[in-house]
């Protein structure tokens, strides 16, 4: 999924400097009283990009939303929408729309009605109202249930007409906040498949607040990975997965091990530490990381890169302490000499060999797997 | 738990028929004293003692007594004037509770609470004090004023239960696709709490309509309500005009009662 999305869209596309802005926020920070719920925060979102806002509850993603929407003012900074400074306009004059976390259908009108709601405060000729709201119900699924009233309609009829709801007014970005997190995940998956077309189809700017950094994986152009009200890294799917920015990014974003150690020598990109297990470990440290030697570093090295054998720029001897058949991978923890301990994913081909429990094997992996972290 | 379960056996043990004999008494408690007033109210003599017979001949004497028309009249014109009034304070002050934060909210929190029980009696003497002060006329608007001062608080309690259970994010929903404050209220907000708000309506108009204390405090020589006529009807000695009197008002709120919760049960399909 990730591969198909990278081809797709390459990163320097996504990153396209030159693309317009739909959102840009200029070191915007919002205070609840002594709490600090958005640090400072400076970041540009481009015109027709699935752009994701992931990280923990409580790192400021839905209240950056809320600032978007207007339903929260900026404490400091600009905030500005299709190049419009947004500050002191209210969300009722904003070229945004929202799709809520509890979808906010209102329950005394049908869908019909719902969907019309905002098309009727824009004044909308009666005719084109009417074209407009089946097209939008044709869009997601829901001709035939205009005249349904939001109770009695499931989870997953419901989220779609919040969807329409906000699609229909054509804005200039749509805000969802964590739409899908209500539905089961046979349905959630089907959604994020369907949401991440229509916004091909539409070419409208998404902002997506999400907690699930597999959903973000899957459906975004670039993802800003929040945390404590600050952007820890903003960056490509795939560049998130592969060169995260420090040690929250790599633990956030699929599975990791990490080990940190002392610095003993750095030539260039290659850098050489030692844990206080005594491992010692060949990294690789990217542009613009900076390690000095003798100091505390951290190095990353994802499951799947680690392999059964002797060849590679590190490799340890170590003992199986727990197997996990999962299906396409089986899951190894393996126990190093120095006590450290490692997961290690491997496919399940009929012709790899099995290692049981208590097992003594050797483990390796290339240095330009293992990844120097910053903080 | 482990207490209370020997108590909940021996309940549990205790006969069908004495249970059924205490709920009886209770209920006979409950409801004989108003079915014997409704009963006498349909004697054919004066006395509402002795049944003689069945007769309309109270009723007939009650819709001729002028006076009684007079008293009932004026407590219509105080309900719903004060209903109204205090319906819609009392819907602003809910909302204003319940979906902002300003300086003295928790004491305008506290005294609209605190306002539901207070003696009747020291709300009646303070406002006949206030009204003297200032040298207000007593008559039918003090009535009203008074009314509306002591309604607001329920009618506040009310409408602020329907708030809390609804959800934030729909007014937020509907200014996010265009509405402005207003539209957002009367599209929205509204029709929402319309339950609450008649219930709230139909509770006021009801505590106005049958207030006695504080009625009599204020009214004055000028105005009297249906109470206070009944109580200077009593005064006379007790006729079965009274009764009949008593029978069409218990009626009259039964059937508005019925007719609000046919209302409500519609809405809330």
């Amino acid at each position: 999924m990730r591969e198909r999305q990278t081809q797709e869209r390459p990163p320097e596309a996504a990153r396209g400097a030159a693309r317009p802005a739909a959102v840009e926020l200029a070191g915007v920070t919002k205070r609840f009283e002594d709490f600090v719920a958005v640090d400072d925060l400076t970041l540009s979102i481009y015109e027709g990009e699935f752009f994701s806002l992931l990280g923990p509850s409580g790192c400021g993603k839905t209240t950056t939303l809320r600032m978007i929407a207007g339903f929260e003012d900026p404490t400091e900074g600009e905030l500005r929408v299709a190049g419009r400074p947004m500050r002191g306009v209210p969300p009722y004059r904003r070229p945004v729309n929202t799709v809520f976390q509890s979808y906010a259908l209102f329950p005394h009108l049908d869908v019909f009605e719902n969907i019309a709601f905002g098309l009727r405060r824009a004044k909308v000729p009666k005719d084109e109202i009417r074209r407009r709201v089946s097209e939008a119900c044709a869009l997601v699924q829901l001709t035939g249930f205009e005249r349904r009233k939001p109770a009695r309609l499931s989870g997953g009829q419901q989220q779609r007409v919040a969807l329409a709801r906000a699609l229909v007014n054509r804005p200039k970005v749509l805000l969802l906040d964590e739409p899908l997190g209500a539905l089961d995940l046979k349905l959630r998956k089907e959604m994020q498949i369907e949401l991440k077309n229509l916004q091909h189809e539409l070419g409208i700017t998404f902002v997506y607040v999400t907690h699930d950094q597999e959903e973000a994986l899957t459906m975004s152009d670039r993802i800003a990975v929040m945390k404590d009200g600050k952007v820890q890294q903003l960056d490509t799917p795939a560049n998130l997965y592969e060169l995260p920015a420090n040690r929250f990014v790599a633990g956030f974003i699929g599975q990791t091990n990490t080990f940190s150690g002392e610095v003993e020598s750095v030539r260039g990109e290659r850098v050489t530490l030692r844990t206080a297990g005594g491992l010692e470990l060949e990294a690789f440290a990217p542009a613009g990381r900076e390690v000095v030697k003798g100091s505390e570093a951290h190095v990353a090295v994802r499951p799947e890169k680690v392999r059964f054998g002797e060849a590679g720029d590190n490799a340890f001897a170590g003992e199986v302490r727990d197997v996990v058949y999962l299906g396409s991978s089986t899951q190894y923890v393996v126990e190093l000499k120095g006590g450290e301990r490692l997961v290690v994913y491997r496919q399940n081909a009929r012709e790899a060999a099995d290692s049981g429990a208590g097992d003594e094997v050797w483990v390796a992996w290339d240095a330009a797997n293992c990844l120097v972290l910053g903080e | 738990m482990v207490r209370g379960a020997p108590i909940l056996k021996r309940v549990g043990s205790l006969p069908d028929w004495a249970l059924l004999l205490f709920a009886g008494l209770v209920y006979l408690f409950l409801y004989a004293p108003i079915f014997v007033l409704m009963f006498f109210s349909f004697n054919s003599a004066r006395s509402t003692q002795v049944w003689e017979g069945f007769s309309l001949r109270w009723y007939a004497e009650l819709f001729r007594d002028q006076s009684v028309l007079d008293a009932f009249y004026t407590s219509m014109v105080v309900g719903v004037t004060a209903t109204a009034i205090s319906t819609v304070i009392g819907t602003l002050a809910a909302l204003a509770l319940a979906r902002h934060s300003f300086r003295g909210k928790t004491l305008a929190d506290s005294t609209i609470y605190a306002a539901t029980v207070m003696p009747e009696i020291v709300v009646g003497v303070s406002l006949l004090a206030f009204f003297v002060a200032v040298q207000f006329q007593l008559g039918i608007t003090t009535i009203i004023i008074a009314h509306v001062a002591f309604c607001i608080s329920f009618v506040t309690i009310v409408v602020r239960a329907r708030l809390s259970g609804m959800d934030r994010s729909l007014e937020e929903a509907a200014m996010d696709l265009g509405a402005d404050p207003p539209t957002t209220f009367m599209k929205i907000t509204l029709p929402l709490i319309l339950p609450g708000v008649m219930a709230g309506a139909l509770l006021a108009f009801t505590l106005s309509f049958d207030d006695f204390v504080i009625t009599f405090f204020v009214a004055g020589a000028g105005a009297s309500t249906l109470p206070l006529k009944i109580y200077s009807m009593i005064k006379f000695g007790v006729s079965p005009v009274i009764n009949a009197l008593s029978t069409v008002l218990l009626v009259a709120t039964l059937v508005c009662i019925l007719g609000g919760s046919r209302f409500f049960s519609r809405k809330e399909e």
